[in-house]
């Protein structure tokens, strides 16, 4: 491929262009009326306003974006992660004008992106996964369902993402209730109100395993990711390796992902998500069908780069590693430097960049589209950029991780710096032992503390 | 309509959270637009300096490539020098091999074209330019 669209704003957009700059690829970025002075817009070869600031209107609009990807001759589309990334009719799109979507195929995203169908699908490869009800039509089988599981539950939208259309349900009198605020979500979010039920499952540790597949049924597993650092079921801060998984329990999710992959002929990369328990038990969660937020803690532990692999495997290049070669070699940890202040009740900021101190030194990595002046949009994502370290061991990567904290200064808006510097001086999570509600709960201990 | 209630419009508009309000009364048809300068970036400058004063941009509504006519050996729809009206096919913006006949809003005679024919031209660019007539 010589000219790829990247089909994104903000930090994956730079960190596409990146990707295909080092190929010696032309990138076409695109915009809203909003990000006009953005850094993608700045650093790509050629750049297209596609709509005005609302993202329904320009990062969601697959005609303006396939309209530009034509008329400016790219040969392929990166969508990075959210926007279209999992959008089976844009990848379909693309497909019928020759266009390559730089991900699995269309119908992967169909098949996967319906939550309660996946699961059906990777229990049948023999995959373990969460005990839990098929799609809810009624009233009766919502409470016949309940009852077979047990409380407490949470209640899942097919079509869901990034905790929306989710609720937890601890006892029998809330489970109407929040049933009908989940379906409702669900319909505003994604358009679709078909939900299921799950045990909720307490406490557990997210990890997921990172794939790779090419176009002639290979598949290779590139390690995992420890996610449990997370709030309403946003991730926080990532590492790799997981300070619980060992080689063996590494050796035997990897294979179960990649079972899960072989069993629909996945493409391109993947994550499939697991929640891990204390005993060492594993139940699939859910399959995203496209690259990660976190995805540069497995870089660097793992010397690969995922975007310009997704690439050569769209491309139709065979994969390039072999299982045996891909060994983890110490620890590297992401905090997602987000605006907003991480506290109760807080919400994202949008305002000024008045000033930028970007950290730096040995194992230190900025994925970041700001810069000083930038003004933050209130249009769009408060993801404001990615701090990556790099250690020796997971001591080494906490201390550079806290001299690099202390480096970064982004003044002129909240941020959720302050609340990383804390965490990492957190007995539980420098000793390792914590688990999803983590944050939560500190941030009750916290708001105790004053 | 009069003047004081125009400017009761305008009022209005500035103290709630609306940026554009477009009114039809009769033969009047009022267009109040707010903080442009700020909010929309591709309301720049005109080109061509003290010319463009007056003019009116007829912009791409959509990312496409532009055509000044109906087929290759066909005439363009309009020159420099011609008289519009309002709703008249003023270009055409070819979009995944659909072809978008493009309109322009106000009547008056056509100063400039900017867009080159057969090029990609993205959402908002100002495609040509119209001094309005009454």
């Amino acid at each position: 491929m010589r000219r790829i669209l990247v089909a994104n704003r903000g930090e994956v957009a730079v960190r596409i262009i990146r990707a295909c700059r080092e190929l010696g690829i032309e990138t076409i970025a695109i915009y809203s009326e909003a990000d006009r002075s953005a850094l993608h817009v700045i650093w790509a070869d050629q750049a297209v306003c596609v709509g005005p600031p609302p993202s329904q209107q320009s990062y969601l609009n697959m005609q303006n974006i396939l309209a530009a990807a034509l008329a400016h001759g790219a040969e392929g589309i990166h969508p990075g992660y959210g926007y279209l990334s999992e959008n089976a009719l844009f990848a379909e799109m693309c497909a019928a004008h020759g266009l390559v979507f730089i991900g699995p195929e269309a119908r992967h995203l169909e098949l996967l992106g319906d939550k309660a169908q996946a699961k059906a699908v990777l229990r049948e490869a023999g995959v373990p996964v969460i005990p839990g009800s098929g799609v809810i039509r009624d009233h009766r089988e919502l409470s016949e369902a309940a009852d077979e599981l047990g409380y407490p539950l949470v209640i899942k939208s097919c079509a869901g993402g990034g905790g929306r259309g989710m609720r937890l349900v601890k006892e029998p009198g809330e489970l109407l209730s929040s049933f009908a605020a989940a379906r409702a979500e669900a319909l505003a979010f994604f358009g679709c109100d078909r939900c299921y039920l799950e045990k909720w499952l307490t406490p557990v540790r997210h990890i997921e395993i990172q794939l790779l597949a090419d176009h002639y049924g290979r598949v290779v597993h590139v390690g995992e990711r420890e996610c449990s650092l997370q709030r309403r079921q946003q991730k926080l801060l990532e590492e790799c390796p997981s300070p619980v998984v060992d080689a063996g329990l590494r050796a035997r999710l990897g294979a179960a992902a990649v079972r899960a992959a072989k069993a629909v002929n996945y493409r391109n990369a993947g994550t499939v998500e697991f929640l891990v328990d204390a005993a060492g038990d594993y139940y699939f969660l859910e399959m995203n069908t496209r690259l990660q937020v976190e995805h540069p803690v497995t870089e660097l532990v793992y010397g690969v780069d995922l975007v310009q692999e997704q690439i050569r495997l769209a491309a139709g290049e065979p994969l390039r590693y072999a299982q045996a070669e891909l060994k983890p070699r110490g620890h590297a940890i992401q905090c997602r430097i987000t605006a907003e202040a991480v506290r109760p009740g807080s919400h994202p900021f949008s305002g000024v960049v008045e000033r930028l101190l970007v950290p730096g030194g040995f194992g230190v990595r900025w994925d970041s589209h700001l810069y000083q002046g930038y003004a933050i949009s209130p249009f769009y994502d408060a993801l404001l950029g990615k701090l990556i370290v790099w250690g020796q061991t997971r001591e080494e990567a906490i201390r550079r991780l806290a001299r690099a904290l202390d480096e970064l200064v982004v003044e002129g808006i909240e941020t959720s710096i302050p609340f990383h510097r804390a965490v990492l001086r957190d007995q539980r999570f420098t000793s390792g032992c914590f688990s999803t509600d983590f944050v939560e709960q500190w941030l009750q201990e916290s708001e105790i503390v004053g | 309509m009069d003047f004081e209630q125009i400017k009761e419009l305008i009022m209005l508009v500035n103290s709630t959270e609306i940026t554009e309000l477009e009114l039809a009364q009769g033969g009047l048809r009022i267009r109040i637009r707010k903080g442009l300068q700020a909010q929309d970036p591709t309301a720049g400058p005109f080109p061509g300096g003290q010319d463009s004063v007056g003019l009116e941009a007829v912009r791409a509504p959509m990312v496409g490539t532009f055509y000044r006519s109906p087929g290759p050996d066909a005439p363009p729809f309009v020159r420099e020098g011609d008289v519009v009206v309002p709703g008249q096919v003023v270009c055409i913006i070819e979009a995944m091999k659909m072809m978008n006949e493009i309109e322009t809003e106000v009547g008056g005679v056509v100063r400039r074209i900017l867009a080159k024919d057969g090029e990609p031209v993205e959402y908002g660019q100002m495609l040509m330019l119209i001094e309005p007539r009454d």
